[in-house]
């Protein structure tokens, strides 16, 4: 047999998930940005070895810890600096800029600005709370005039900038927003952002929990969202509402919503155009519905990178290659003479380091709400444990048996997975019909002599008891799944929860209560 | 509005219909399992002229191909579910689900009135949208709920 070439192992969510503590408060948006980044980069099909996250400082800026690729937690507001510098000294790589409001547009707006115009292949993500969220709530560049936070108990007076705004005027060539709570809106533009060839500025509305809880809201919520942005499409009319209802017409340079009836029909409406710098602008001034999607998208220069390399090769065949050492030495030269030993260093020092813990963040870490009772079966999900859900005793199979006895049994009890146990009964896999479907239907030729372990997914996610129902969700629509195992502390399995336990739950408390 | 009344309003057309693939009438067991495979594992709605006449769910693979490989060469037809119950855009989310609580359903195609595939109701549909519903107290969350950092600063 002879190996050509070796296939990219296929790579999942999963492997870019780090083994770091996430550090963000819950119920920060920065968890969901992270899970569709992760869910996004699979798609890519880059190698993990070929991706870098840089960040400057900040809340987002923890991001590269938690991602299972190299990254750099740099100096505030220098991050897109450092990526410059890695993106001519090897432009094979996909890099990821990862900055804040503050950190992005307050202590390194310049450094932002000059990356932008350079059209340095890079993807730029700025997580926008208009907060200072690491530092405990004073307000940012992008926070709006009169906003009450620890730093201004009267309002801000200042005027905050306009993220877009800002990245369309320093030329980048691709500017798109979106919203961490419309992850599936958000991994589009991302892939989008990726795929670009040159510099990328995607702005994520980003929620602060704690510190400025109530930014976005009308637009984080899937009831009301769809009423309040616009979800701008290169080529498609300007048409939003959840309905499809309402739209976007141009009266003069100034956008104003139009309801798509008393005769006014789509071709009165604004076609998106992402090549018009004119539009672009115009749109980032929009408040409502406000704007999400691709303002910008210039595909026709060339990245930072490959000028410079262009004028170094045509430098080079011009002049020869040049001798660094020739011109270190061609100019006047001195030498700088020992000075005489100081006093130590430590003699300079004194008092002490204060030796504090943030004893307020850790608290709320640790025990968070005390949530109130409630029958509103919102909140009942977010309550009850999965326990509620009555899970079924687990079907275990051994890793050793057969394929064909495991997909019998799985038929016999009318259950869609078994879990998969060593010899001390320790849960280390789920087979599921997704399995079945994706890995031995068709594939597998010899059902009797494969086995379970050969095909199961390894180290499933499992849960315990006393994990609340919404989190389940959480889970199961993070990785995709259908069914969550149960186990004890020692990680034996317990049971089996699936969705449609959590439907019949919904169901059940629906009937069982009247109409509210 | 509570969550029971948006349920009740919804209608699935808003949800996300896509996790499908189509498949023609008469394609090959096999071919059919690599459409699927193709999209990610998703069902397969059997089409003749752009009508669905059946259904192929993972649940069918593993009832009537996954023990049967002489199955794998013979027509789609022969293993899918035929007519299959189909919704309409204008369903509301609380009929459909409770639908497919009391029948055992994973799937409902929507199809408008004039016959058109629109998409198809899936219990991953529901998860996203239940998910979304708490993007606070659920999206987000940590994928790890049970870590918890031994250092103030964390990244340990
Ligand atoms: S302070 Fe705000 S932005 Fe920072 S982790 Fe907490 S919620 Fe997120």
């Amino acid at each position: 047999m002879t190996i050509d070439t070796i296939p990219l192992p296929q790579l999942t969510r999963q492997d870019f998930m780090s083994d770091q503590t996430v550090r963000w408060c819950p119920g920060c948006g920065d968890y969901a940005i992270l899970a569709t980044v992760q869910k996004v980069l699979p798609e890519l099909g880059i190698p993990r070895e070929n991706i870098v996250f840089i960040s400057g400082i900040g809340c987002s800026s923890r991001f590269p810890y938690y991602m299972n690729t190299y990254g750099i937690h740099s100096i505030h507001g220098r991050a897109p600096t450092l990526a410059t510098g890695l993106a001519i000294a090897n432009p094979d790589l996909s890099i990821w800029v990862i900055t804040g409001d503050g950190d992005g547009l307050s202590i390194g707006g310049n450094h932002l600005l000059h990356a932008l115009r350079r059209n340095v292949n890079l993807n730029i993500i700025l997580f926008n709370n208009r907060i200072y969220g690491l530092t405990k709530g004073q307000y940012s560049p992008t926070s709006r005039v009169g906003a009450k936070t620890k730093s201004s108990p009267m309002g801000t007076i200042e005027h905050p900038i306009n993220p877009i705004g800002l990245a369309l005027a320093a030329e980048a060539s691709f500017v798109a927003r979106s919203i961490d709570a419309h992850t599936q809106h958000l991994g589009e533009v991302l892939l989008q952002a990726a795929n670009h060839v040159g510099s990328s500025f995607v702005e994520v509305y980003q929620n602060c929990v704690i510190f400025n809880p109530n930014e976005w809201v009308g637009l984080d919520d899937r009831r009301t969202r769809d009423d309040n942005i616009l979800y701008l499409e290169h080529g498609k009319p300007m048409v939003f509402g959840k309905n499809h209802d309402r739209g976007i017409r141009l009266n003069g340079f100034t956008p104003e919503v139009v309801d798509l009836s008393d005769g006014v029909t789509e071709t009165d409406l604004v076609i998106h155009d992402a090549e018009s710098t004119e539009l672009g602008y115009i749109l980032s001034n929009m408040e409502y519905p406000t704007p999400m999607g691709v303002f910008r998208r210039m595909t026709d220069r060339p990245t930072y990178t490959d000028g410079l390399m262009g004028q170094i090769a045509e430098a080079q065949t011009k002049r020869g290659v040049g001798n660094l050492d020739e011109l270190y030495r061609a100019a006047d030269l001195w030498t700088v003479v020992p000075k005489e030993q100081d006093e130590p260093i430590e003699s300079h020092i004194s008092g002490r380091m204060a030796d504090e813990l943030d004893d307020e963040y850790v608290d709320r870490l640790a025990f968070g709400e005390e949530p109130a009772a409630t029958t509103d079966l919102q909140e009942r999900l977010a309550e009850e444990t999965v326990e509620a859900l009555a899970a079924h005793a687990p079907v275990e199979v051994d890793v050793h048996t057969s394929l064909a006895k495991a997909i019998r049994q799985m038929n016999t009890h009318n259950i869609g997975c078994v879990m998969v146990t060593d010899e001390n009964d320790h849960l280390i896999g789920i087979f599921t019909e997704r399995d079945v479907v994706m890995r031995v239907a068709g594939l597998a030729d010899d059902l009797a002599a494969a086995t379970v372990g050969q095909y199961m997914t390894p180290d499933p996610v499992a849960v315990r008891a006393d994990l609340p129902i919404a989190h389940a969700l959480h889970l199961m629509s993070l990785y995709g799944f259908r069914h969550l195992p149960l186990v004890d502390d020692d990680n034996r399995p317990t049971g089996i929860i699936s969705f449609r336990d959590v439907v019949r739950h919904l169901h059940g408390v629906v009937k069982g209560t009247p109409a509210d | 509005m509570t969550l029971r009344q948006e349920l009740e309003t919804e209608q699935v057309r808003h949800m996300d219909l896509q996790g499908y693939c189509l498949v023609e009438s008469e394609t090959s067991v096999r071919e059919t399992l690599a459409h699927m495979r193709g999209a990610g594992g998703r069902t397969a709605l059997i089409t003749r002229d752009g009508e669905l006449i059946g259904i192929f769910t993972e649940r069918d693979v593993m009832r009537r191909v996954a023990g049967t490989p002489e199955m794998l060469d013979g027509p789609i037809d022969a293993v899918m579910t035929p007519r299959p119950i189909t919704i309409l855009p204008d369903t509301s989310a609380a009929d459909a689900l409770w639908l497919m609580d009391d029948h055992h359903f994973r799937n409902l195609p929507v199809i408008d009135r004039q016959g058109n595939i629109l998409g198809d109701m899936t219990h991953a549909a529901i998860i996203q949208y239940l998910a979304a519903r708490f993007p606070v107290e659920v999206l987000n969350r940590s994928a790890r709920p049970d870590q918890y950092p031994s250092k103030p600063e964390g990244g340990d």
